[in-house]
């Protein structure tokens, strides 16, 4: 029996390196790339959904409509159902990219899975019926005495599953005052010691490759894990899972770069993902852009590009982009939450709200639906049931990140700062490189009189995400605050603000009137010229013009260097108030000054 | 999910398998309709070592984790006598025979009947019906409330867990193989489950006994004569695996690594103890853990094991946040600053203050959290990691947010912990911090002195404390009070208006009066601490000496001083008084040592240490137990010379390894510094104190204290090298720093030294206002000792000016003498002498032939004490007078003598040669 077995496996690796071969000499023109591209995937979406690995094969078939047709071959019937309208998309894409993939071929071609025999097959079928009706334990047994490579993986993979569905039951019954117990996978160890001893004996495929890797991660044992899945897709770069839990193990930039890769053109979706988690959001989106190209119909890129965006804070184009998504896409929730994360800043009280009812229409309870409830009800003031939504949502999926976050955010409207600093230190807890989540620790502190405190944690946020002048800045209100009256350092984070595009101008300002309460009057000259000068750009005018406008006035005036005074001066007579009086003071005063001193000497002073 | 579920944990007592072994124990305890001493039991005392034993596992707080089987089918044959196989035998049956959800309801049922009804006042004599309100009735109810609570799942779970405990004790015990198909699937649990689970035990009870036999280790020991059984112990004490129980470090670290392996079991049933025993378990950590801060116990070990404990109990219990808060302590006692910052952030976000503190009022309102001690504990964190500035504007914050909060608790220690900062670092940087608009007592103004403003918010801590009756903090206070009276004058607090009240004198009275009210707090010692902990420490005390006879407690003391260090056994009633009180106490004595020390009784100064390092080395603190250790060796110098001084140093410096770069390094430092002088190895002596001198500027912070010995030190070197006009130069400019910072008793010290300084140059009148300067300063602090010193200076200059004066010379020494001979060193007392001699020799109308004994008598002893000294300068000094009373006297054999000594201190004195000196570094 393992004889037969071993000899299957050894033709199967003879498969592989012919393919191999073979493939290196196809990939060089973009269109049997895409041919061949859609090739693979098509194989690959059988082979993965005959292992019931569903959500890697939702992800291919995704990825295998969103390449584009040759619209020669196909009738317009064909390419509306692929897209209606793209000029959005031609709005926003500025480098228009016509090359393919930049990594060039893939050479390892989708190989041709080994069949069971015949009788096994049937056992096989029986057993796939019932994990489609998930029902795990039988699926299980029925394969129990199978040694087909396909079978021992549905078989191990059964198991795992119903481990995992006992887990989530246990971790509810066991839940106790002081949190769950350690509820585990139970089946793991057995399956460790199966799949490693597979794997020893080199009678192992990518799939079991995979859920190896997912057993390994799952004990804690990540380095493994890491090798395991490398050689999994290295072997078969089709499988999206195993990518997706590469990715929640490669945490640094470090770890990824010692990973080694073989080129595959799933590769670049796997960089894509691991640069948008290590929030890398320019190189995160090259890649994007890059593979859009290939698959432009992708609703999954294109949902990552908006996330990406999202974390760019370029709400406008994130906004469109969800747009055109929904509208293809009209039942999608993966994601979701992101866009009503956007109408929310943006509070389009109607959109949030068709949103919501839409995504509650499909499916009620996924965590997304209800982040999407509870973003609205905030919007509404409605802040208790908010908090209700965000709960719902937070016991769909504990780890759930931005749940915790904005339930913080909602505790903070609420006055109940206890609960809003635990909800964020959650989230902190989480992934503690979630710089909103500590912002929000320093703003609860900051808000019950600890500005102290809250430095601390505004330093955090400040190390994870220091190109965010809303950072920066609120620490250096903290700085400012009564209590500690540090304006020194103040006046350092107000730079740091200002250098990192300071969207509302706070930073310029206060730094302009920190100076002039410090007296340093050339520096506030300084910043309240750059003040002026951006309320100009953007054709703003307020107090703070006028504020400045003077400022300028009298401080060139005491300079003497009257002919910029002037200037300012003449700039205050358009606006009305108590100002417009002290600008005419001030005129007549370098008037009379000019006439006492010879205008020579004037001109003299000033170059 | 907890997210603000607050309500935290004391409903977390979950039904255990060990749990339900211990109900099954109890029932057999107190098992209803039997006579007094029920069946099992043989006798009374018998029935009653069961009962003291099942309280004390109730009770015990050694570990995390509830025992296995295993241990206690141990424990049991350790206490049950006679009785383990029957014990044994019918835990493990009963447990087996639970085989369905059923047989649970019906043991549960069972088991209400061993509680007596809430009317059974009337209980009849030979009836054992188990009081529902005593400890162990309680415990029961618990249980089975706790029982009846489970939904079917809990209890499928339940018996799930019974099945992998008992499986557990078997495997363990002999079976080792049967890991191998351990597994964790269910088939497999549930073949053991129907199997005949008491074959099983009884066959390994069988087995077990016969490899006893084999190795005649255990089972005799209670038919033997009592020597010969203690004979035994000893033996057991090799056999056991865990090393013996001396210290606490030791203890944590055992079990700790314990748990490692524990921890490598996949599923290996885990289950804590009750929430109660883990919070006391913690607690005794923490002390732990504060005690061996400075790394008594080898505390590197400790750190790592004690956090495998943490992190496996959080991840038992997500929810019980006061695991960060050891976290917090395990690392900011082992000097790692981020983690214990991030530590400290951690607990306080998630438990906001108002979980595991004692001095949290219970009813307090709850909504808004206590984030100012949040602040106190970071203020506190700051400051021991030595940014005194930053744990200051903390503080400051934290009594803001306390007065707004009115937790007037908090405040108090608030103030405390202040008032500790500003006393324990130099004056100097505080001033700008404390005269913002913020700081905490804005009523007082800013034209304050620091040392003032420490005056006003002692007061304001003690005044605090005192109305919220918060005994410790009191106590505390008291003994700050007690120091700032030691080292400041109190003046009057306004400096405007007729300064009729300037009062300018510390008071011996006062401060002797504050360190007493620190001992009452013994006597009237209430619940401020928790007496969870002292309660649990003594049951797991207890549990640990299950070997010991009942109620030979002479015998097993007679021959157990090594592996008891506990001399309390359970039944003795146990002095509950906590670790923290102790060692407040304690310090107090120590308060007292240096009060003494200070106003000059050497004797005094040395009981009081003496009575600290005895009485009190196990509560204290490491840093207060190496104070004790410089204290006593100091004094061993300075009254019996430097070889015994030094051989006390080895073995100190062995027992605080670690803390080698602190003042044990300082004392060292200073011996060889005086050695050096009085060998008159110069060189030396200025390399010492040189190194000195570093040792006060560190990176962290100035050290005024250290600074000020130092540059004392350097003046005196630069003395002994007769270069007086540099060591006037730095004797001057220190008082002007002692002055600037207000640091009275060195400005003495400094004048003292500045007189003596002009006096060997030969200027005795500018000396002598100097002196005088300094001995109206002593007077005013109580030196007495110093001030005795003064006038022996006095009298030496009077003696320089002339031999007319020397009646005021010896008038003004025979005032100090009773003060030096009784309480002065070795060193001090030879000057005296030889003054003394000097006086009399250089008065006119003394002859030497008419009273020889009176000059030579004081010599004699002089050159006797300074031999220990190894002072060749003073020794040459005395046999030259010596051998000059000789020849006037006409004994010219003594003279020879006298004289060959004096050339031999000569020569020794120019060549200074390093003798065999395991020191010099």
């Amino acid at each position: 029996m393992s004889e037969g077995c071993s000899k299957k496996g050894a033709s199967f690796i003879v498969l592989i390196s012919t393919s191999i071969q073979f493939n290196t000499q196809i990939y060089f023109s973009k269109m049997s790339s895409k041919e061949s591209c859609r090739n693979e995937l098509r194989t690959a979406i059988r082979q993965l959904s005959d292992r019931c690995l569903y959500s890697a094969s939702k992800w291919a078939a995704e990825q295998l409509v969103g390449i584009e047709q040759d619209p020669a071959k196909f009738t317009p019937s064909n390419t509306r159902f692929q897209r209606g309208s793209s000029s959005i998309r031609r709005r926003f894409r500025t480098n228009e990219i016509t090359s393919t993939p930049p990594t060039g071929f893939a050479y390892v071609s989708t190989p041709v899975m080994e069949e069971d025999e015949a009788i096994h097959g049937d056992f096989y079928l029986l057993a796939k019926s019932y994990l489609d009706c998930r029902e795990y334990r039988r699926a299980a047994h029925v394969l129990r005495d199978q040694t087909g490579k396909k079978s021992v993986f549905l078989r191990c993979y059964a198991l795992y599953l119903a481990g995992e569905k006992r887990k989530e039951e246990e971790m509810i019954e066991l839940e106790g005052p002081l949190g769950k117990s350690d509820a585990v996978n139970r089946e793991l160890v057995s399956l460790e010691r199966e799949l490693s001893t597979l794997s020893k004996n080199n009678m192992i495929d990518p799939f079991g490759l995979y859920l190896y890797g997912l057993v390994l991660k799952e004990k804690g044992n990540e380095i493994l894990a890491r090798k395991v899945l490398v050689e999994s897709v290295n072997s078969y770069p089709w499988n999206w899972s195993a990518w997706s839990e590469l990715q929640s193990l490669c945490t640094t930039v470090d770890i990824l770069n010692s990973l080694n890769l073989s080129t595959h053109w799933m590769k670049e979706f796997f960089l894509a993902s691991v640069y948008q988690e290590l929030r890398m959001h320019n190189e995160s989106l090259s890649k994007y852009e890059n593979l859009q190209g290939m698959f432009t119909f992708s609703n999954y890129i294109q949902a990552q590009i908006g996330k990406v965006r999202y974390s760019l804070r370029e709400f406008d184009q994130v906004e469109v982009i969800f747009e055109d998504l929904l509208r293809n896409d009209p039942y999608r929730i993966e994601d979701m939450d992101t866009y009503s994360n956007v109408l929310y800043t943006k509070e389009y009280f109607s959109a949030l709200s068709y949103l919501a009812h839409r995504v509650i229409m499909t499916d009620k309870y996924r965590p997304e639906s209800c982040c999407i409830i509870g973003n609205y009800y905030s919007l509404k003031g409605l802040h208790e049931r908010s908090v209700m939504y965000f709960r719902r949502a937070l016991k769909l999926n504990k780890k759930y990140l931005s749940a915790w976050t904005l339930m913080g955010h909602e505790y903070v409207e609420m006055k109940n700062t206890p609960a809003a600093v635990d909800a964020y230190r959650r989230a902190v807890d989480i992934n503690p490189r979630d710089y909103r989540a500590w912002y929000g620790l320093g703003q609860a502190y900051e808000m019950i009189g600890m500005p102290h405190y809250a430095l601390h944690y505004f330093q955090k946020s400040v190390f994870f995400q220091p190109i965010d002048s809303r950072l920066w800045i609120a620490m250096a209100q903290c700085y400012e605050s009564e209590q500690l009256h540090m304006l020194e350092e103040a006046i350092k984070c107000y730079k740091r603000a200002a250098n990192c595009n300071d969207t509302e101008a706070i930073a310029l300002h206060r730094l302009a009137e920190l100076h002039r309460e410090l007296g340093h009057p050339e520096e506030a000259a300084f910043y309240y010229k750059k003040d002026l000068e951006r309320m100009e750009a953007e054709e703003r005018e307020g107090p703070n013009t006028v504020e400045a406008l003077t400022f300028l006035a009298t401080h060139y005036k005491t300079q003497k260097r009257f002919e910029e005074a002037e200037v300012y001066c003449t700039q205050l007579l358009d606006y009305t108030g108590p100002e417009r009086e002290t600008a005419k003071t001030l005129l007549r005063g370098m008037r009379i000054a000019q006439s006492g001193f010879p205008s020579m000497d004037v001109e003299h002073f000033h170059p | 999910m907890a997210g603000v579920v607050k309500a935290p944990a004391p409903g977390a007592f979950a039904i255990t398998p060990h749990k339900v072994s211990l109900c099954i124990l109890v029932h057999t305890y107190a098992s209803p309709s039997q006579i007094s001493v029920p069946f099992p039991f043989s006798s009374v005392s018998q029935h009653n070592r069961l009962g003291l034993y099942l309280l004390a596992l109730t009770k015990s707080c050694d570990d995390i984790l509830e025992p296995k089987l295993d241990q206690l089918i141990n424990q049991l044959r350790e206490i049950g006598g006679l009785l383990d196989d029957w014990l044994t035998d019918h835990v493990t049956s009963r447990l087996s025979s639970l085989s369905a959800p059923d047989d649970l309801f019906n043991f549960f049922n069972e088991l209400r009947e061993t509680l007596g009804g809430p009317d059974s006042g009337v209980m009849d004599d030979d009836q054992v019906i188990l009081d529902p309100n005593s400890n162990l009735g309680m415990f029961l109810r618990r249980c089975i409330l706790a029982f009846n609570l489970l939904t079917f799942e809990g209890i499928c779970h339940l018996l799930t867990n019974i099945g992998i405990y008992c499986k557990e004790a078997i495997s363990s015990s002999s079976y080792e193989h049967r890991l191998d198909d351990s597994g964790n699937d269910l088939e497999s649990l549930s073949e053991y489950e129907n199997m005949d689970l008491n074959l099983v035990f009884k066959k390994i009870n069988e087995e077990m006994e016969a490899r006893k036999k084999a190795t005649e280790q255990v089972s005799f020991h209670l038919h033997l004569p009592k020597d010969l059984s203690t004979l035994v112990e000893d033996v057991e004490v090799f056999a056991d695996p865990k090393p013996e129980h001396n210290e606490k470090g030791g203890e944590s670290s055992s079990y700790a690594s314990g748990d490692l392996l524990r921890d490598v079991d996949p599923d290996g049933g885990v289950f804590l103890r009750t929430n109660w025993q883990i919070q006391g378990y913690l607690m005794e950590q923490a002390d732990a853990i504060e005690k061996s801060s400075c790394g008594r116990h080898g505390s590197s070990f400790t750190f790592n094991a004690f956090e495998l404990t943490l992190r496996q109990l959080q991840k038992l219990a997500p929810e019980f946040h006061r695991v960060h808060f050891l976290r917090y302590l395990n690392n900011l006692y082992h000097d790692e600053y981020f983690s214990a910052l991030e530590n400290l952030h951690r607990y306080f976000d998630y438990s906001a203050g108002t979980e595991g503190f004692d001095f949290v009022p219970p009813a307090g309102s709850n909504d808004f959290g206590r984030f100012e001690i949040a602040l106190l504990c970071l203020g506190m964190m700051q400051f021991h990691f030595g940014h005194p500035k930053r744990a200051l504007e903390v503080l400051t914050e934290a009594v803001l947010v306390s007065q707004q909060q009115c937790n007037d608790t908090c405040l108090a220690y608030t103030l405390a912990a202040i008032c500790n900062l500003l006393s324990e670092i130099g004056f100097s940087t505080t001033s700008g911090i404390l005269g913002s608009p913020f700081s905490p007592m804005t009523n007082v103004g800013t034209s304050l002195s620091v040392q003032q403003q420490l005056f006003v918010l002692l007061n304001g801590s003690l005044k605090k404390a005192e109305s919220l009756k918060l005994k410790q903090l009191i106590a505390a206070n008291n003994l700050a009070m007690a120091k700032f009276g030691l080292t400041h004058v109190q003046r009057p607090l306004l400096s405007f208006g007729p300064k009729i009240s300037m009062k300018l004198r510390t008071c011996p009275i006062v401060v002797c009066k504050e360190l007493r009210s620190g001992y009452h707090l013994i006597s009237d010692f209430c619940c401020e601490g928790s007496t969870m902990t002292t309660d649990g420490a003594f049951s797991t005390a207890w549990l640990k000496n299950l070997q010991k006879p009942m109620g030979s407690l002479v015998m097993s003391q007679d021959n157990g001083s090594g592996n008891n260090s506990n001399p309390f056994l359970f039944f003795t009633q146990p002095s509950s008084i906590p670790g923290s009180v102790l060692q407040l106490v304690g310090s107090s004595y120590l308060h007292r040592a240096t009060a003494w020390e200070m106003y000059g009784s050497a004797p005094l100064a040395r009981v009081n240490a003496l009575v600290y390092a005895t009485c009190f080395a196990d509560a204290s603190s490491s840093s207060d137990a190496v104070v004790v250790h410089v204290k006593l060796i100091q004094h061993l110098a300075a009254f019996k010379g430097y070889k015994e001084a030094f051989a006390a140093l080895k073995i100190a410096e062995e027992k605080f390894l670690c803390a080698s770069k602190s003042r044990i390094l300082i004392l060292k430092l200073q011996l060889l510094h005086e050695r050096a002088l009085h060998r008159g190895h110069l060189k030396l002596a200025q390399q010492v104190c040189d190194e000195l001198g570093v040792l006060a500027s560190s990176v962290t912070s100035v050290d005024l204290e250290l600074k000020t010995e130092a540059s004392l030190r350097h003046a005196r070197t630069l003395l002994a090298a007769k270069q007086f006009s540099q060591a006037a130069a730095v004797a001057h400019s220190l008082f002007c720093m002692c002055y600037k910072f207000n640091l009275q008793v060195e400005n003495a010290t400094v004048l003292l030294l500045l007189a003596e300084i002009h006096m060997k140059s030969g200027n005795a009148v500018v000396g002598l206002p100097y002196a005088l300067a300094s001995l109206s300063y002593c007077q005013s602090f109580n030196l007495d000792l110093l001030k005795a010193s003064a006038t022996l200076t006095l009298a030496e200059l009077w003696l320089s000016l002339g031999s007319n004066h020397s009646k005021t010379a010896l008038t003004l020494l025979h005032g100090a003498f009773p003060m030096i001979l009784g309480h002065g060193g070795l060193e001090l007392c030879a000057r005296a002498y030889i003054t003394e001699a000097k006086c009399y020799l250089s008065d006119p109308s003394f002859s030497v032939s008419d009273n020889p004994e009176l000059v030579l008598d004081p010599l004699r002893q002089a050159a006797d004490e300074l031999q220990a000294l190894e002072y060749h300068e003073l020794m040459a000094e005395a046999f030259y007078l010596m051998a000059i009373v000789y020849g006037k006297l006409g004994q010219l054999q003594q003279r020879e003598e006298a004289a060959s000594s004096f050339k031999n201190h000569i020569v020794a004195l120019d060549h200074p040669h390093d003798a065999d000196d395991p020191f010099l570094s």
